[in-house]
């Protein structure tokens, strides 16, 4: 999967959407693919550097963290820092920052801050382009 | 068969098998062999899929007591 590109958008903030997020970037990432993911509104959460650690649960569905647990599936920060590690490019939406008030330093270390077009120029000639 | 290395991914989920296989290929040299455990059931299809986009070769894969073996040839 070398020159292959993949850009994803991560537009929602819950444990399950970071998950899909994460598992599919460091597979593609682990397969030599080049991956970037684009954060925008609750997306941010994925990549906030409290937020990330504690994300909820879609309501009712709690008792899935027991099966989280069991099955031993890496926590979100592990992923993070996987994915940071094999160079997945982290982009954080400028306007949703602006939006919500927070500064870059609110989030992980080594993200970078652009705005639609950024992304756009990026996901131009991407072999898959993925919505979570 | 002949590993240049062995790696333990028991007990580990998607997509930790995978994600480990990668670095654990880094240390062995094009043509050797490395040895990968795993329980995860899902690790069947998935490393047949990475060595495919990666261009490895599976030589030999076995099931025995839910731990699955995979031999991979480096390209």
């Amino acid at each position: 999967m070398a020159n292959t590109k993949v850009a994803i958008i991560a537009a929602n903030g819950g444990l399950f959407d970071a998950y899909k997020v994460f598992n599919i970037a460091s597979a593609a990432a682990a397969s030599d693919a080049e991956v970037g993911i684009f954060f925008t509104f609750e997306g941010l959460n994925l990549i906030h550097k409290e937020g990330h650690k504690s994300l909820p649960l879609p309501e009712g569905k709690e008792h899935f963290q027991e099966g989280f647990k069991q099955a031993n599936v890496p926590s979100i920060e592990e992923l993070v820092s996987l994915a940071q590690e094999m160079n997945v490019k982290l982009i954080a939406c400028q306007m949703t920052m602006d939006v919500m008030n927070l500064e870059k330093d609110a989030f992980v270390e080594g993200i970078e801050v652009g705005g639609a077009a950024t992304f756009i120029e990026f996901a131009k000639d991407a072999n898959m382009t993925l919505t979570f | 068969m002949d590993s240049a290395k062995v790696l333990d991914a028991k007990g580990l989920a998607c997509p930790m098998p995978i994600v480990k296989t990668k670095k654990a290929m880094e240390d062995i040299n094009s043509g050797e062999i490395l040895e990968v455990h795993a329980t995860d059931k899902g690790a069947k299809s998935d490393l047949t899929a990475w060595a495919k986009s990666g261009g490895h070769e599976i030589v030999q894969n076995t099931e025995e007591d839910n731990v699955l073996k995979f031999w991979i040839k480096k390209a």
